[in-house]
């Protein structure tokens, strides 16, 4: 008698044949396996064709500029993967990006002074500025549209996009002293009580002025680089510790270890605060050093509509708004201000952008290579004997 | 039974395998240490041999120019900064090394011949749970201005401001540096002395021998590969260290670890940073002949112990 399909035996028929189905012969597994690795290996070797944007975008930048939080709604509106390394100094991305072992990127950060050395190293890929809209004349400040740090040849290379002060932060009760400029961190109250951040990119520009090679730096002689260092010695014997980072420095701070910091990041007095030390960040006569982040698109990126999209909506208002806000930075959109709260509009004084930005320079580099200057290596080697007394 | 024949010798003979002469032979039990040996060779020796090819090169902004020269070499003869950081490096080491095994060999003693249970060495051991990092930064805090020893000091009346010289100076990076290196002189102590057995001390007693004979002619020789191992172990480990004294050894925290590791970061200048290790090996050798030697002096190797 045949059964019914509700019949109990049937059920237990069709479970028996579902399970056959599944069960794999020998040849079907084998098929199987082979299609599974190769889809694994020889996925990764078919060229992508990505006209839009979505996808996974490999990015690295400083702890904090990453975007992550900002970008979560806009990213998941465009199905788009964002894989973010941390950089810990500018040379984590030059050694992906260089060589013949460079590694797939999309879009990394460079720090003022290093477009020479990829500008030389030929690493960046020039950017179409009609895909980041946000970039342009009325919205962006005008030290960071189209500076020479970021265009050059007619071509933009790099988007700024954040930027901040580097200066002395001193601890009032401990130092004893006002500090109004660099001569004051000479004075006996502070000796054994200095710090210097071991900071090539704002300390050295910061050396030069207080040693009157400010207008030269970065293109000093040789014979110049040795007496812009002869003259820093007395702050070397006002100096108790060479601290690695600007954690190390809050971390001084916070221990009661230095009651002053030759240049380093300016919001270090609201990180000290945190842990009931109070710091506060001085603006000396000579003035402080700037530095500014940008976007760039390395020779190595893939997704590159991705990057292009990623680098607008960093310069839309909100998102500036709010990476000033959690990274302590200032920013280079004209309308964000307006959204900002109160702590983060005071860190600058927007309302006289230009005025102030006048008293300002941003610096390069030591050139890498040069017959009539003194190298970044020479640099680096006086800068290594300075900490040893030499 | 029947008694073999010379012939039958002869017959059974042929058919033992001959071994094949060398270099085709490989000793018995090799395939055991074929895999690590060949990954030694491919991602230890291999490398390495590149680095010192590479170090006769020159560098331009991160890209090697494969142009034979010796220029890096004479650059780091001279080099004054150089030699100075190599110096405060060496005694790190030297300190370290010194320390961590006189503080370490009787534990070890006690660990072998005396302790019924592990306990100690995993107390010792614990230390490995945290962080390289954290480790420094509780130095930071036990040796500070206002750190657990002078503020013990001051409230005690024992001092009435606090100690400067603690932190931020070479006993600073040393005494982390022990710290670091002692579990691991420990390990390689106690494995050493492991192989000298309770009854070779006890048969040197029953001869007449004294506590302090015991060491000097039976465990200080008998352990000599540990004392030499554990030794250069921790120098080179604290010696090649930059990170500790440039958190805890102050203005003249900068070893050649440092100097290293900016020329093959921020430089770019991978055949002088490659030199510059080359020089540093160098100095280990150096201390490394120098150390056999004092031991040798001092009687307690055991080729001068045992035909002396």
């Amino acid at each position: 008698m045949k059964k019914g399909r509700n019949d109990v035996g049937v059920q237990k028929a069709r479970t028996a044949d579902l399970l056959e189905d599944i069960m794999l012969d020998r040849r079907n597994f084998l098929f199987g396996t082979a299609a599974i690795a190769a889809g694994a290996t020889l996925g990764a070797w078919v060229p992508q064709a990505r006209a839009e944007v979505g996808g996974n975008l490999e990015i690295m930048a400083w702890e904090g500029y990453t975007l992550e939080k900002e970008t979560e709604a806009w990213r998941k509106q465009h199905n788009m993967g964002v894989r973010a390394a941390i950089m810990s100094t500018q040379d984590d991305v030059t050694a992906k990006i260089v060589g013949d072992n460079a590694v797939r990127l999309d879009l990394a950060e460079y720090s003022n002074g290093y477009n020479a050395i990829y500008k030389e190293l030929e690493v960046l890929k020039p950017v179409d500025v009609s895909n980041v809209p946000n970039y342009n004349k009325d919205d962006i400040y005008p030290p960071f549209y189209q500076g020479d740090m970021w265009y050059w040849d007619g071509t933009q290379w790099a988007i700024p996009w954040a930027w901040g002060l580097d200066t002395i932060v001193v601890n009032p009760e401990l130092a004893g002293v006002e500090v109004k400029s660099y001569t004051d961190l000479l004075k006996p109250e502070l000796t054994g009580k200095l710090a210097f951040l071991d900071n090539p990119l704002t300390v050295w520009p910061q050396i030069a002025k207080v040693t009157g090679y400010g207008e030269k730096f970065p293109n000093l002689t040789k014979d110049e680089l040795a007496d812009c260092f002869e003259k820093l010695k007395p702050y070397r014997d006002q100096t108790k510790v060479f601290a690695s980072s600007n954690g190390d420095v809050i971390s001084l701070f916070a221990s009661g270890e230095i009651a002053a910091c030759f240049c380093v990041w300016s919001a270090v007095p609201l990180e000290t605060a945190k842990q009931n030390v109070k710091t506060v960040a001085v603006y000396p006569t000579e003035g402080g050093a700037v530095w500014a982040d940008a976007w760039f698109i390395p020779k190595t990126s893939e997704n590159i509509e991705s990057a292009y999209a990623y680098v607008n909506q960093a310069l839309e208002p909100e998102v500036q708004a709010s990476v000033c806000k959690t990274a302590v930075c200032s920013t280079v959109s004209r309308k964000a201000p307006a959204l900002m709260d109160e702590t983060t509009r005071a860190l600058f004084d927007y309302d006289n952008f230009d005025e102030q930005f006048k008293k300002m320079k941003i610096y390069g580099q030591p050139p890498r290579t040069s017959e009539q200057y003194a190298t970044y290596d020479d640099w680096l080697q006086v800068w290594a004997d300075f900490r040893q007394g030499f | 039974m029947a008694m073999a024949t010379t012939t039958d010798y002869i017959e059974s003979a042929k058919k033992v395998r001959r071994p094949l002469p060398w270099p085709f032979a490989a000793p018995k039990g090799f395939g055991l240490a074929a895999l690590p040996l060949a990954f030694l060779l491919f991602f230890f020796v291999l490398p390495v041999i590149i680095l010192f090819v590479t170090s006769f090169f020159t560098a331009r902004s991160f890209v090697i120019e494969p142009v034979w020269n010796i220029q890096n070499y004479v650059k780091i003869l001279w080099a004054a900064g150089f030699w100075q950081a190599t110096w405060v490096g060496l005694k790190n080491g030297v300190f370290t090394a010194f320390f961590s095994v006189v503080l370490s060999f009787p534990v070890a003693y006690y660990l072998v011949y005396r302790a019924r249970t592990n306990v100690i060495l995993y107390l010792v051991l614990l230390s490995w749970f945290s962080s390289y990092l954290v480790r420094v930064y509780a130095w930071r805090t036990i040796l500070g201005t206002n750190g657990v020893i002078n503020s013990f000091l001051l409230s005690t009346g024992i001092i009435d401001k606090p100690l400067e010289i603690i932190l931020f100076s070479p006993f600073a990076s040393v005494i982390t540096l022990i710290h670091i290196m002692l579990p691991f002189a420990l390990l390689i102590l106690v494995s050493a002395m492991r192989d000298v057995k309770k009854e070779y001390l006890e048969a040197a007693r029953d001869l007449g021998a004294s506590g302090p004979a015991v060491l000097y002619k039976v465990i200080l020789p008998m352990t000599y590969k540990g004392i030499v191992g554990s030794f250069m172990f921790s120098f080179i480990l604290a010696a090649g260290d930059y990170v500790t004294p440039q958190l805890l050894g102050g203005r003249e925290g900068v070893t050649s670890g440092l100097l290293i590791a900016n020329q093959f970061r921020s430089s770019g200048n991978w055949p002088l940073g490659s030199a510059m290790a080359f020089v540093m090996m160098a100095t280990f050798i150096i201390v490394y002949i120098v150390f056999v030697q004092i031991l040798r002096l001092a009687r307690v190797a055991p080729g001068r112990r045992y035909h002396g």
